[in-house]
């Protein structure tokens, strides 16, 4: 069993020899006739003999120096031989060729392995990874991108120009401490919303504010949508259910198609989910917002039970449904607003809230 | 008149055993955070080339993961020098470095276009066999690059008109200092020709909304292969082009529905589909002695211009 046909090139020229080959214990030896029909003999020892990666049932082996003489085999039994001849040497070391040649299944296994990484990529670190970048970007690059989107934005809605100018006036009065230039916009809206974009820019709509009763819960409202910005909370929720898009665009090194594909989806803004820990985060600097200005925490109470009240007869309340857990909440503000001290009347405040009653009436 | 013998090369490939390869190298490059890419292209070269037949016999890549890991080392090092300079550029602020810094950039990467081209065609070349015999590229790197970088500047200077003459000339180029053993290839075209190809391909798919693409295609891959021709001991060989707008409708458009309804997991019987149409599209045609091929190259095993093509993407015919 140690004699095979085989075909035989000598590395000189590209003619076809029909050829043999007998394994000896520590050489190969090929024969055969060449074109001048003389009988040729080739000794191959086996320390120099290399065989090539397979990926079908023709074995190759080659030998020598560049240029190398070549062997091809098509016999399986030739492994088979090696294996019992030369044990030691590694003739079948090639780990690729178990996972290429047979197993349906192990390749099925590892596609599917595939998938699911791929799917754990696109789902969990993805958008993990956008929300680090989008904390990273530098303020004027995020204000930039913000005033972008509230154009697109607002371009949609009737803006209220007079309401607009006093609750600007109301937000003067009002420390909120955060580096953002706070810009309100007051929209002509028969819905209670409202919502903070990247940057600074937040938008109200004019049914909530002609429904509250104190200053204080316009005061929480604005707090609470500030501190959605100042801890990027919209850009970074954007970037995260934008994630799979931006990163299609930086694939491409197309930074302007970031800025087109988070312009189109402006309207996103309107139906944010945040998650309940962003929520609880903001609640939390807005409290921080209200003390610090000496306001009366009830409003945040109110705020919330203003709300509540609402949802009740008005299906798409976007303020509330995309905020779980709103008892929650009302019992929250309720808890810190029993524990406040401090609180201080704010004339001025008082006197730019009435405006802003009188007109919205 | 002589009867001329008709040759073609076939391709025995399958999809399924494809797929196993990309499967086994997609998993390894994503665990080994890409370091495992060379690998992952020799193997695949490797198969291509084994399933790729002429005359009975299969092709060979000799080329092995470590040698490209070399190359890939070295062109990662060469993009992080460039990268580097820029940066430094760029943080210094003001704006005479920050210009300089754009332009030495750019005239790096255009610099490096002829270098990888020519690195990676020498190195396939060699790497490449049929029968033992090995292929080869003997362009001079200097003379390579002084003829990219003229062609370059004029095409610039020409507002883009010149690449097409640019193009064919890059081509003859490379076809003219390219050898199978004692086979020296020669490529045809005219710079004109494949520049009305181009105009009247580029209007009429306007025209037609895109109709016409499946013949402009067709056109294109008949003025490449068609230009090509080999000549052994002055006698000369043609390569002929069979493919049909047709055929390439229903390549494009089958290989489109694979890749998309698969989900991109069919991309590897799409090659295959592609292969195998390229192959049975091209004819040789003429007295070629299959068994007098003498070789001739020398070995070269630098892989560099391989890896500096793969990063800035260049495809290589």
């Amino acid at each position: 069993m140690y004699h095979f046909n085989i075909l035989y090139f000598d590395g000189k020229f590209s003619v076809t020899h029909q050829a043999t080959l007998d394994l000896k214990p520590d050489h190969w030896i090929i024969q055969y006739v060449d074109q001048d029909q003389n009988e040729q003999i080739v000794q191959w020892e086996i320390n120099g003999i290399e065989r090539d990666l397979g990926f079908n049932s023709l074995y190759i082996f080659r030998y020598g120096d560049f240029p190398k003489q070549t062997i091809e085999c098509k016999d399986e039994n030739l492994l088979v031989s090696l294996k019992k001849l030369y044990p030691e040497k590694a003739f079948f070391r090639k780990k690729i060729d178990l996972l290429i040649n047979q197993n349906g299944t192990v390749i099925a296994g590892l596609a599917c392995a595939l998938a699911g990484l791929l799917a754990v990529a696109y789902f969990y670190i993805l958008p993990w990874f956008a929300e680090t970048v989008a904390d990273k970007i530098p303020i004027s690059m995020e204000t930039q991108l913000g005033e972008t989107m509230y154009e697109n934005v607002i371009s949609q809605y009737n803006k209220d120009d007079s309401l607009t100018r006093s609750v600007n006036d109301f937000v003067k009065e009002i420390d909120f401490k955060t580096d953002y230039p706070v810009e309100v916009t007051v929209v002509k809206e028969d819905k209670m919303n409202a919502f903070a974009l990247p940057g600074g820019h937040i938008v109200v709509f004019d049914k909530i504010i002609s429904k509250m009763k104190t200053k204080e819960e316009l005061a929480a409202l604005l707090a609470h949508e500030v501190a959605h910005v100042h801890y990027r909370h919209s850009l970074k929720s954007i970037f995260r259910s934008l994630s799979g898009y931006l990163l299609i665009s930086l694939i491409f090194n197309d930074i302007n198609g970031i800025t087109a594909v988070l312009a189109d989806n402006s309207n996103m803004l309107l139906n944010l989910n945040y998650s309940r820990n962003l929520e609880k985060d903001a609640d939390e600097k807005a409290v921080v917002i209200l003390q610090a200005n000496g306001l009366n925490l009830k409003g945040f109470a109110d705020l919330f039970s203003l709300l509540k009240l609402e949802s009740k007869d008005s299906e798409t309340l976007n303020l509330l449904r995309t905020h779980p857990l709103t008892d929650d909440r009302i019992k929250y503000a309720k808890d810190v607003a029993f524990h406040q001290k401090g609180i201080r009347n704010n004339e001025k405040l008082e006197k730019k809230w009435q405006e802003i009653v009188d007109q919205s009436k | 008149m002589e009867e001329k013998d008709l040759r073609q090369v076939t391709f025995h490939g399958e999809g399924s055993k494809l797929f196993g390869i990309y499967i086994v190298n997609l998993l390894l490059t994503i665990v080994t955070v890409g370091m495992y890419y060379p690998w992952a292209k020799a193997a695949i070269l490797q198969y291509v080339y084994q399933e790729t037949e002429f005359e009975g016999s299969r092709f060979t890549f000799h080329g092995t993961g470590k040698e490209m890991f070399i190359g890939f080392i070295k062109a990662i090092g060469i993009f992080i020098v460039i990268y580097a300079f820029l940066l430094i550029c760029i943080f210094s602020k003001k704006p005479l470095i920050m210009s300089i810094g754009f332009l030495v950039t750019y005239a790096a990467f255009i610099l490096l276009i002829p270098i990888a081209i020519h690195g990676s065609t020498k190195y396939r070349a060699s790497r490449s066999s049929w029968r033992g015999i090995h292929f080869g590229y003997r362009g001079d790197r200097k003379e390579f690059l002084q003829e990219f970088i003229i062609g370059a500047l004029i095409t610039i200077s020409t507002l883009g008109i010149y690449y097409f003459w640019f193009i064919i000339k890059i081509r003859k180029y490379i076809f003219g200092h390219l050898r199978f053993g004692s086979i020296s290839f020669a490529y045809n075209g005219g710079g004109t020709d494949y520049f009305k190809l181009h105009l009247k391909g580029y209007f009429l798919t306007l025209i037609t909304l895109g109709v016409y693409s499946f013949w402009y295609v067709k056109d294109l891959f008949r003025f490449f292969v068609d230009n090509i021709q080999m000549e052994q001991d002055g006698e000369i060989v043609k390569f002929r082009s069979t493919a049909t707008a047709g055929g390439y409708f229903k390549l494009i458009i089958g290989n489109l529905f694979i890749v998309i309804l698969t989900l991109g997991f069919g991309t590897p019987w799409a090659t295959v589909r592609t292969l195998n149409f390229i192959f049975s599209n091209i004819l040789i045609e003429g007295n070629l002695d299959v068994n007098a091929i003498q070789q001739t190259e020398m070995d070269y095993r630098d892989a560099t211009g391989e890896d500096i093509s793969d990063m800035i993407d260049i495809g290589l015919v």
